[in-house]
């Protein structure tokens, strides 16, 4: 019963989005006979209207994943070798670094966007997709710290100090020995920050005009301001559709590590 | 795998790019305009007009939001990256001074001529000139009315205590519920209706710049808006209203008066109103000899500095708001004209006969304060107007309050003490 | 050795007081300056100014009022929802692995697309719940026009979304706690709802304290779904003080006010978090005088 309840409510939502996207615009206003399975058929239009748009959805999609990916990588250069000093400094410098660290990942981003801005202006890094990675990295960092430092701390220290009997610098032991472990824990950083920034809204807000450069979630804004004027609830519906068809899809093949990752971080962030 | 798929990303999008920049390096000249989803709408059949007749440009539509502002917002967020898609912006006569002060327009006189605004409707040319050059070029007219009910008095009140007595003796009558209906939600289209009531009792927003909002005439034309509400003319219900909200309490026949724009005519006249011609319009009251004010809300066509097709957007600009497009505008859309040959226009005065009296409150027509600050200073004043009409505050101490912070926020952007 | 480590620190460290640092820094400077377009976007000093207009805003105060509010009821609903559901998701029940993953799903997707989502579920009257109130013979809600009611479909939304977060918070915390204490407890004769209060809850207690404050946080810094869902509107009726130090800058060009409005968020941000904590202490220490 619980559980069909707890279906309903994260289900029910995506589910009408669904549905709304699939039937045409007069059935959607015809009232209560037309609204829930009434008549009208399906219809694929809204969908193509979306692809077939200036620009095309797709664009949106496309232009989120190259900055996710580019921020994830960013993130986690800077944020593996922080960690794993991090969790190998004396237990006071570390405890207040991590919990420095740690007020950092609750802070709420969206009060930074004006100094971001102002950045944005000054060094001309506006509509560059490639540059909204540097603010995307300083975001993801503290909630990458604390992952990948949590499990550094799990490695026996037995490991690294037979490997400095053999002789291997502190470069050789990270690449050689540590990294190869942590694998696992960098996955699901690595999903985490890519997430995190596929979903970002107040900086490609203000970092993003040219609508061709517009990643997912401000193009979803603007098209929702776009068009008040008629209700186009069907090709809002598809939007949101195809909006998040990539991360339920990442969600599905990746679910073990996600999970996993996020309460790692909450045991022993 | 995994490694090798940001690549093939990255790969991808310098595909799509350099193909849309192939796109845009061909000879025709573009120019992109940005537009609230109506106007586009109402300006269609122009485009395609103007692209036939022009095959060496290319004019493209952005439809931009309905709202008001959030069509300034888009326009904004890409003018401040220094990057901006747009030749041409129609804007609202409130947002002229502050894109002009940010450097975002190029002037016009130098396109169009000293004497542009010539042969424009008197009322029409005020709001698109500010510090010394002309911005913007009118495209469609919007003023302040009093509607009032042909069928139940003879002549519609001129000053402030006519419109009390005329409405106090209907509702006594049982004839009308409330006697008069007018936008006192916490929006801008409250500054619009004081705005009216301060020149009505003589008063001034700004004076050379500085607030004069303590005066006794803006504490009179203050009190008096709340006063309606006391006295039951003007229902409680007034705080929450905007311009449909009004329009649909005078159209249910619940008031003799309403403060509305050219709009609502058409609506109230249109086949199956239940107040179909018995509704005349006029200009707002005013205490004797006070100017009978009308509060401008115009839309009109400016070129942005940053244009890489100016000429080509100025031909645009010349052809969106010829004689003939307005005439097409108004025909097809009912849209306000701004050039006064057109308010003579036999053809349009059959169409619309409404046209003379609005000719007339355009003259009348007044500006809300010219200043870059404005929707700020403008947000302050409703603020306080909507606590006021609720009865949250005396109008007196209201107003020194709202002088106060009116002179706090002018320091505060910038402008001297 | 020491010196490497700090090394290898130096990048990311730098990074984030470029980021997170240097902006405060960077507000508190601009707090004291007018910088519009009337200055032509250049700093000019203006003293205190800013503050004192700060301190005389109403807009500003009825944000505050307004997003503590929204913060409030929907961190608090979070919470008991979270925990329910995390005490759902613990059961050994068969599908688990995949309840958890849907249930997660609200949590992944963009605010923005949900947002505009909920603008058609909300609809009057063509949503989906406005339809099913019809269907029942009541009349609709206007969830995005009556400014009394709006706040609540904010708060509706941003509960759906994030529930799933603070769940699997709780749920870390529900897979740490030993099974044996449950059994010892149960042959004392406790009953569910006693190991729940005297077992759970305790044990819970850092874990429903790093999600009370991380929630907190980003709910007094709501944006994304404000902007998108309402606009802030009706009526100003759902404007967040974020929202507002961003139209301050992007509509009202006022650069100056825009940090002073940022800084003022950030202030009650740090009161709250201070209080929540503080309650918090409180109530552990009062719980565990209980319990002795």
């Amino acid at each position: 019963m619980a559980r069909l309840a707890l279906l309903i409510w994260s289900l029910g939502p995506m589910v009408w989005q669904l549905y709304t996207s699939l039937r045409p615009t007069e059935a959607l206003t015809g009232g209560l006979g037309g609204g829930l399975g009434g008549p009208g058929g399906w219809t694929f239009a809204h969908y193509q209207q979306l692809l077939h748009g200036n620009p095309p959805f797709q664009i949106y999609l496309l232009n989120s994943a190259l900055v996710g990916a580019s921020s994830t990588a960013l993130t986690l250069a800077l944020a593996v070798p922080c960690a794993y000093a991090l969790s190998r400094l004396g237990r006071n410098a570390s405890r207040s670094l991590s919990l420095l660290v740690a007020a950092a990942a609750a802070f709420p981003a969206v009060l930074l966007f004006l100094a971001l801005l102002e950045l944005a202006r000054n060094w001309h890094l506006a509509n560059n997709l490639l540059a909204l990675s540097l603010p995307y990295a300083g975001l993801c960092l503290p909630l990458a710290i604390l992952l990948l430092q949590a499990s550094f701390r799990d490695i026996p220290m037995e490991l690294e100090e037979a490997a400095v009997m053999e002789g291997m610098g502190l470069w050789q032991r990270l690449r050689w020995v540590l990294l190869p472990l942590m694998t696992p824990a960098m996955a699901s950083a690595a999903l985490l920050i890519f997430i995190f920034c596929w979903n970002e809204y107040p900086i490609a807000l203000t970092w993003l005009s040219r609508s061709d450069l517009l990643t997912l979630a401000p193009a979803m804004a603007r098209i929702a301001g776009s068009s008040v004027y008629t209700i186009p609830y069907g090709a809002f519906a598809a939007a949101t559709v195809l909006g998040s068809a990539p991360l339920i899809l990442l969600m599905l093949l990746f679910q073990r590590q996600i999970i996993s990752g996020l309460t790692q971080g909450a045991i022993k962030g | 795998m995994p490694r090798r798929w940001p690549l093939l990303l990255v790969g991808l999008m310098t595909g799509v790019l350099l193909g849309l920049w192939g796109l845009a390096a061909n000879a025709v000249e573009r120019v992109n305009v940005l537009m609230p989803a109506p106007f586009a709408e109402a300006t269609a059949d122009l485009v395609a007009a103007f692209n036939r007749d022009h095959p060496g440009i290319e004019l493209s539509v952005t439809r931009g939001p309905l709202e008001t502002e959030a069509v300034s917002d888009l326009a904004i967020s890409s003018l401040l990256l220094g990057s901006s898609p747009y030749d041409l912006l129609l804007m609202d006569v409130t947002w002229t001074p502050k894109y002009a002060a940010a450097g975002w327009l190029e002037p016009l006189e130098g396109w169009l001529g000293e004497d542009a605004l010539a042969d424009l409707a008197p009322g029409a040319e005020l709001g698109n000139a500010f510090a010394g050059h002309l911005w913007r070029f009118p495209l469609v007219a919007d003023m302040g009315l009093l509607y009032w009910r042909t069928d139940l008095m003879q002549a519609p009140p001129r000053t402030p205590a006519e419109l009390e007595a005329i409405s106090r003796r209907l509702q006594a009558a049982g004839q009308v519920p409330w006697g008069y209906v007018w936008e006192g939600k916490q929006y801008e289209g409250l500054s619009c209706v004081y705005v009216e009531m301060l020149r009505g009792f003589g008063g001034r927003w700004l004076e050379q710049e500085q607030p004069e909002l303590n005066s006794a005439a803006a504490v009179q034309a203050t009190a008096w808006l709340r006063h309606l509400v006391e006295a039951g003319i003007t229902p409680p219900t007034v705080a929450n209203m905007a311009e449909p909200e009004a329009l649909q309490a005078f159209q249910a026949g619940d008031a003799a008066f309403m403060r509305n724009w050219p709009y609502a005519w058409a609506e109230l006249n249109k086949p199956g109103s239940p107040l179909r011609g018995k509704v005349g319009i006029t200009t707002m009251v005013s205490e004797t000899g006070e100017p009978h004010a009308a509060t401008q809300g115009s839309w009109g066509l400016a070129l942005l500095a940053g244009s890489r097709h100016k000429a080509a957007a100025v031909e645009a600009l010349r052809y969106l708001t010829s004689v003939e497009a307005q005439k097409q505008l108004n025909l097809r859309w009912g849209y306000t004209p701004t050039r006064l040959s057109l308010f003579n226009d036999p053809e349009l005065l059959a169409a619309n006969p409404v046209l003379a009296e609005l000719k007339l409150a355009l003259s009348d027509a007044v500006l809300r304060p010219l200043t870059p600050i404005y929707a700020q200073l403008s947000d302050l004043l409703y603020r306080e107007l909507n606590s006021v009409i609720t009865g949250g505050i005396q109008p007196e101490p209201a107003m020194e309050q709202l002088q106060g912070n009116s002179e706090r926020l002018l320091i505060t952007a910038g402008g001297q003490r | 050795m020491r010196w490497k480590l700090w090394l290898l620190m130096a990048p990311a460290l730098l990074w984030l007081l470029a980021i997170f640092a240097a902006p405060m820094l960077h507000y508190a400077w601009l707090s004291t300056q007018a910088e519009t377009v009337l200055t032509g976007l250049q700093p000019r000093p203006v003293g205190a100014e800013q503050w004192l207009r700060l301190w005389n805003d109403a807009r500003f105060w009825q944000d505050t009022w307004q997003t503590l509010r929204f913060s409030a009821v929907s961190v608090l609903l979070e919470m008991v929802l979270g925990l329910a559901m995390a005490l759902l998701l613990h059961q050994p029940l068969r599908g688990r692995g995949a309840l958890r993953t849907i249930s997660l799903l609200p949590w992944a997707l963009p605010t923005t697309v949900m947002a505009l989502g909920w603008r058609w579920i909300f609809n009057d009257p063509y949503g989906p719940i406005n339809q099913l109130l019809q269907g029942l013979g009541l009349s609709g809600v206007p969830f995005l026009s009556d400014p009394a009611i709006t706040w609540l479909a904010a708060v509706w939304a941003d509960t759906w979304k994030t529930t799933p977060f603070v769940a699997l918070l709780l749920l870390a915390g529900l897979q740490n706690i030993p099974a044996d204490l449950y059994e010892a407890a149960a042959l004392e004769g406790a009953g569910a709802w006693q190991s729940l209060r005297r077992i759970t809850l305790p044990l819970l207690t850092p874990y429903l304290l790093i999600a009370l404050l991380f929630r907190l946080a980003q709910a007094l810094g709501v944006f994304d779904l404000i902007q998108v869902l309402t606009g802030g509107g009706p009526a100003g009726s759902t404007e967040s003080l974020a929202l507002y130090a961003y139209l301050n800058a992007m509509r009202f060009l006022d650069f100056g006010y825009s940090a002073t409005v940022m800084l003022g968020s950030f202030a009650v941000l740090l009161v709250v978090a201070a209080l929540a904590g503080l309650a918090f202490q409180w109530s552990r220490t009062t719980q565990a005088e209980e319990l002795r």
